[in-house]
């Protein structure tokens, strides 16, 4: 059965390893694209507007700047412009896999990216705000942000300026709203974004106001380092477009086009921009070690409540009256039936106006909630399997029926139930990866921080994985243990 | 004997569904008394047992037990209180035994008179070692229950229903589910009880048994009592049909 299987899976593995050497081959830069008639570009639609994002009214089409920079260099290189959706901080990872031939996504240029892409001239000048609240007089400048909380995207150029900088809590975010909806909400002190984010999603919100400009760069269309013809064909047909004034006309319409480009496309040779170094170095073991412990913490936390809530809900469905048993039921079957990312975005930022909970807490409370739907499940089920005559036994000995359930009859529901505990517990451990999306640094996420810093994913990826075998493991064998200990006679 | 009766049952009826299981029962039990009641299965004997500690409700007549009055249309929840103080002080043995699986012999013998009578845990503890010595298991004290045989474990069950030191003691078929080795022990201590004068009413179908620890004996037929007296009237001269063709069985 084992050599069998060990079969299967090396097999499976000389397939897959066939399959890159294959891509790989077929992946010949500008001779590619010619023969393919497209020119595939990666972006992200989440970004949102002006870069690339869905037209409101016909969401097979796209809009933006970015799409229409794509269809004129694609118009100018003789093939059609293909937009490839890719998440944004996976970007670099993807196009080198080969997903698509360039990226073109308000992707910065960096040292950092310089070392793993070759960039094209840079089509945008960007300068980097700092937004504040309107009653924050005192923050200026990155430094003025020393012992304060500041948010930005992940992997982007704001996070290598704050990083850079001494004493600041950083908090990364995947989506262009939500930094500013928490600076609101005063879960942080600053937000530093690209000027186009900050003038759009940040500026607009009245509390609002900037504080400074933090740094300038460009963005500029990346591609993989070997493709040396693509990249030289795609910077002719930029050059044309700023010669001939199309890349002028484009931003224009995008009401972007101020000094900073004209001075970007008098001088045709790239800039040189500010760009603090990645430093990977032997911390970011701690690093590791510090989000293994948060998700620890995290999982632990909400699996209480978890028990706690599940036992109320089961206990209220068997045992509570009509109102009660209703409730019960349409708590689960909510939480049940709708995925937990949504369950916390609406949690942090929906009620947000409501009700502001640190991300810690909406992480712990979320999780939490959504698991004791499916405890409470698990209860009910250990409930009805504990014979009728354990409960007549305890009624005819005069113990009240509150008396019966908690001494007598949920002990042996929860032993029956044990296995699928801690079955959800390793669940939950892992969906507890679920909560970067609001802000929580735990385990996967600084693995993904990791592997942009370090420009590989391979050795972040192990040690993720390790760091959660480790801690799941010892559980399973926990839960095994105990079940040994309750039943006093192995069945 | 008292002449105040522990149990007075009146007119009881009750139907499962469609069907008259207890078709007006009229029984008093004495204080001090050990009454059989016997009858072929399904004949509603354990209906009425039941009926005793309103474990099975009725539809029509009433249960004077132990200075209460139970009646047609109680229920768990709104009578909780008088429930709870009727059977605080009448015990009941099933025949499946329905010890907590998940507790020691000592304490499913504790647990209850702790929770319900409050005593203190040396107390109760006290009370179970002499209850289980009494019962033949000193030995077993801190055994779970899957590790003891029937015969065993309706023992620990006994020994759970009197240490509540109740007024009455209910056994439904206390031997119906054992392997016919472990019938005699148990017997023993019935029997051993009954000479202790421990009030009971039993639910058997060992014939023998009933005729030599009864005072008096029951006949069940159909949902009726046909047949009452002591076990030398009933059992020696029978005068219905059903005692008959139930002796004939035996």
């Amino acid at each position: 059965m084992t050599r069998r299987l060990l079969c299967v899976f090396t097999r499976a593995l000389a397939l897959v390893a066939l399959t890159c050497t294959l891509t790989r081959a077929a992946d010949d830069g500008l001779a590619g694209m010619r023969a393919r008639g497209t020119l595939r570009w990666g972006g992200d639609i989440q970004g949102g507007e002006p870069y690339a994002f869905q037209d409101p009214h016909d969401s097979s089409r796209l809009l933006g700047f970015e799409v229409e920079i794509a269809d004129a260099l694609a118009r100018r290189l003789g093939v059609r412009a293909e937009f490839v959706q890719n998440d944004w901080s996976t970007l670099i990872p993807s196009l080198e896999r080969g997903d698509f031939d360039v990226v073109m996504n308000g992707l910065e240029v960096t040292a950092a990216r310089r070392q793993r892409v070759a960039f094209s001239r840079p089509y945008y000048a960007f300068s980097e705000t700092l937004v504040v609240r309107r009653d924050e007089t005192s923050l200026h400048s990155l430094d003025d942000l020393h012992g304060r909380r500041a948010g930005t995207l992940a992997g982007s150029f704001g996070f290598d300026l704050l990083r850079a900088t001494a004493g600041v809590e950083v908090v990364l975010y995947e989506g262009v709203e939500e930094p500013y909806i928490d600076l609101e909400q005063r879960r942080l002190d600053a937000v530093v974004l690209d000027n186009i984010i900050a003038d759009r999603y940040g500026l607009v919100r009245p509390t609002l106001q900037a504080g400074g400009t933090v740094g300038e760069g460009t963005y500029a269309i990346a591609v993989r380092p070997r493709d040396r013809a693509l990249l030289l064909a795609v910077d002719a047909a930029l050059a044309g477009m700023i010669r001939d004034g199309e890349l002028r006309t484009i931003l224009t319409r995008w009401s972007l086009w101020n000094e900073r480009q004209e001075q970007l496309t008098a001088s045709l040779p790239p800039t040189s921009e500010h760009t603090p170094a990645a430093t990977p170095s032997p911390a970011q073991g701690l690093l590791f070690l510090r989000a293994a412990g948060f998700t620890v913490l995290i999982s632990t936390l909400a699996m209480g409540l978890a028990v706690a809530g599940g036992l109320l809900l089961s206990v209220a469905r068997r045992y509570g009256g009509t109102v009660l048993r209703i409730a019960a039921t349409t708590y689960i079957e909510i939480f049940r039936g709708t995925p937990v990312l949504l369950q916390l975005y609406v949690l942090y930022y929906g009620l947000a106006p409501l009700l502001t909970l640190s991300a810690f807490t909406a992480a712990v409370v979320g999780l939490g909630m959504n698991y004791a739907a499916y405890e409470a499940e698990l209860y009910r089920a250990g409930l009805q399997a504990v014979p009728i005559g354990q409960t007549e036994a305890a009624l005819s000995l005069g113990m009240s029926r509150s008396l019966a359930l908690r001494r007598i009859v949920l002990p042996q529901a929860l032993r029956i139930a044990l296995p699928g505990i801690a079955n959800d517990f390793i669940a939950l451990l892992k969906d507890s990866s679920l909560v970067s999306v609001i802000t929580v640094v735990e385990l996967t996420k600084q693995m993904t921080i990791t592997a942009v810093d370090v420009r590989s994913w391979v050795w972040p990826g192990l040690l993720c994985a390790g760091l959660y075998l480790a801690l799941s493991y010892p559980l399973s064998r926990l839960a095994r243990r105990l079940e040994r200990r309750l039943l006093p006679v192995p069945v | 004997m008292n002449a105040e009766p522990i149990i007075d049952a009146r007119g009881v009826r009750t139907h499962f569904g469609g069907v008259e299981v207890l078709r007006g029962v009229d029984l008093a039990v004495g204080r001090g008394e050990v009454l059989a009641i016997v009858g072929a299965s399904g004949s509603g004997k354990t209906t009425l047992l039941r009926a005793f500690n309103y474990l099975t409700p009725f539809t029509h007549g009433e249960v004077h037990i132990a200075g209460h009055r139970l009646k047609p249309g109680m229920s768990e929840r709104a009578d909780a209180g008088l429930l709870r103080r009727v059977r605080t002080r009448v015990g009941m043995v099933f025949q499946h035994f329905h010890l907590f699986p998940h507790l020691t012999a000592l304490r499913n013998v504790t647990e209850a008179p702790q929770r319900v009578l409050g005593l203190a845990s040396a107390h109760a503890q006290a009370r179970a070692h002499a209850l289980l010595e009494r019962v033949g298991l000193a030995a077993h004290v801190h055994a779970y229950p899957q590790t003891l045989s029937g015969g065993q474990q309706q023992r620990v069950a006994i020994a759970r229903a009197l240490a509540m030191e109740p007024d009455v003691l209910l056994l439904d078929e206390p031997t119906s589910a054992l392997d016919p080795r472990l019938v005699g022990e148990v017997l023993a201590v019935i029997a051993d009880l009954a000479a202790g004068g421990q009030t009971m009413v039993i639910v058997t179908h060992e014939i023998a048994f009933a005729r030599r620890v009864a005072h008096r004996v029951v006949v069940f037929d159909a949902g009726l009592i046909v047949e009452c007296g002591t076990p030398a009237e009933v059992l020696e001269r029978p005068r219905m049909a059903a005692t008959r063709s139930l002796l004939a069985m035996d």
